[in-house]
């Protein structure tokens, strides 16, 4: 029997679905006979005796969930994320270019410094990437600081508020549509996908509107209805950043499917993985088994 | 790359270094303003192939931070590279590292509440910065200074218990050598350097009766270099042997 440490902070448990998804990984790894242990952050020192760690908390490396990451990696325990996978999916600046070094289809980007920001730059991204067009703050997670915007003048506003944050930012060509779908990938395979059916009152899957908080809906799929573009597609992003978990996020635009985002630590609580109930088995089996 | 030979503005007595090589006392530089330590400024130097910048904010998603990543999906060989920078100024991760690197590290607790006091403690979040610690001293400061360090009780923090007879010694590290006298923080500054390879970085350590141990490492300003320090990033800066 081998322990798996489910490391979570307060702000996982204060959800329901979270809960309820723990609960499921929980059984699953003691159903394959396994124990488990939940690991909290003042609980850091126990990940050694763990043999592996499966991270369910909001992941940065500023965050202690990097820390945990990081010990885990320290005494060579097997981690979900591992800490190059949180450095780089936490850091669009840092997941896009790994994204264009592979050679996987994105949006038309573009990197923006504080220092090189100014009205005429402003025009020139205009001009490259067409209007309306998405301003990214670098760390952002469930759609916060992402904005689109429709001309110089609102670029240079929200690069401003963002610049606070980070002395680069993103800007990208926009992409509508009406869902986005996310393939799950795990060891460079995939594991499940499900569209994220955007709110009609925003571009984004999460989104404050007149003072209220609207979600995306969330449709599992299974393997045979999702398009083998964009599966492909999935993997290839997860495989450029590395062995880890992944939840790629993909459009389909004009000129066929491209990423929009990569994420670590991907939630499952959701109904991502309805149509896949093998999921956690696969996590578990990756973290403790190979 | 900076080029050209400084004159140090103080030349700093030769006892005053520890480590640093005989040939950087005994150089007359003069001015370039490429190594102009200006707030902000970004400095490189290359040796051996490895390109190692010097900066005053190695932060997570400065200028910096992005120079360096941008070198290293080039696939160039940079020091610091960006793990190391995330390594060194997250407290406990930085005491791990230096531990395994063989550094005497403070023992240190990660805590969401009440600590024993005296103790250093270090915010473990998004906003926190090393270089902004807080020394408890007696339990009626414990309350307001940890609701400080974590945002209201919204963050964990990192602990380290200040035994009796025990100071804090901060000393800032250039290329792994202080421009101080003191075997002990020479031997600390090498050991770092070897360790997490940042240029210019300050070494935060718990002095006591067992010698020195690691308690972080922080950002340094240039404005807060002396006259003789600012002399060393020069030396380095300006093309002669460092390593």
């Amino acid at each position: 029997m081998s322990r798996l440490g489910v490391f979570v902070d307060r702000k996982t448990l204060s959800s329901a679905e979270q809960l309820n998804a723990l609960i499921r990984c929980r059984d699953t790894a003691e159903e394959m006979g396994h124990g488990v242990e939940f690991i909290f952050p003042v609980d850091i020192r126990k990940i050694p005796q763990m043999d592996g760690l499966f991270i369910r908390a909001r992941t940065d490396p500023m965050n202690v969930t990097y820390v945990a990451s990081r010990m885990a990696s320290f005494a060579q325990i097997p981690v979900i994320d591992d800490p190059m996978s949180i450095q780089i999916c936490s850091d669009k600046v840092n997941m896009y270019s790994r994204l264009m070094q592979h050679g996987v289809m994105i949006p038309r980007t573009l990197f923006v410094s504080q220092r090189d920001l100014c009205p005429a730059r402003a025009r020139e991204i205009f001009d490259d990437l067409g209007s309306p067009l998405i301003v990214k703050e670098p760390s952002t997670s469930f759609s916060l600081r992402v904005e689109k915007v429709t001309d110089p003048a609102g670029l240079l506003q929200v690069a401003r508020r963002y610049f606070k944050m980070s002395d680069w930012i993103v800007a990208q060509e926009f992409v509508e549509s009406t869902y986005d779908w996310r393939v799950g990938v795990l060891g460079g395979e995939f594991l499940y996908a499900c569209k994220y059916i955007i709110p009609s009152q925003t571009f984004k899957i999460q989104d404050s509107v007149n003072g209220h908080v609207v979600y995306c809906g969330v449709q599992s799929v299974p393997p045979d209805m999702v398009p083998a573009a964009v599966r492909e597609l999935g993997v290839r992003a997860g495989r450029a950043i590395g062995n880890g978990l992944y939840g790629v996020d993909i459009k389909e635009g004009p000129s066929g499917p491209c990423v929009i985002e990569v994420n670590d630590n991907p939630s499952l609580e959701g109904g991502e993985d309805t149509a896949y109930p093998d999921v956690y088995r696969e996590i578990v089996h990756t973290l403790l088994e190979t | 790359m900076p080029q050209g030979i400084l004159i140090p503005e103080a030349q700093p007595s030769p006892d005053l270094f520890t480590g640093v090589p005989s040939q950087w006392r005994a150089s007359r530089e003069k001015g370039d303003p490429s190594t102009a330590l200006s707030k902000d400024s970004i400095h490189m130097a290359e040796r051996d192939g490895t390109i190692y910048l010097v900066s005053e904010n190695y932060s997570y998603k400065s200028e910096a931070y992005y120079s360096i990543l941008e070198r290293e999906i080039r696939g160039q060989r940079v020091a610091p590279d960006s793990s190391s920078i995330l390594d060194a100024f997250v407290v406990p991760i930085c005491l791990e590292r230096a531990h395994s690197c063989g550094i005497p590290v403070a023992d240190y607790a990660i805590s969401q509440s009440c600590i024993p006091v005296p103790a250093v403690i270090y915010g473990l979040n998004y906003f926190a910065c090393t270089s902004h610690f807080e020394v408890l001293q007696e339990n009626a400061q414990e309350r307001e200074m940890i609701r400080h360090v974590t945002n209201n009780g919204k963050y964990p923090f990192c602990s380290q218990r200040l035994d009796v007879g025990v100071r804090i010694e901060r000393k800032t590290s250039i290329f792994g050598m202080v421009a101080s006298p003191g075997k002990g923080m020479a031997d600390m500054a090498g050991r770092i350097w070897e360790c997490f390879r940042i240029p210019l970085v300050e070494i935060v350590c718990l002095s006591g009766p067992d010698g020195l141990r690691l308690s972080s490492l922080c950002p340094v300003r240039y404005s807060h270099l002396s006259k003789v320090e600012k002399s060393i990033v020069r030396a380095c800066l300006s093309g002669q042997e460092f390593l």
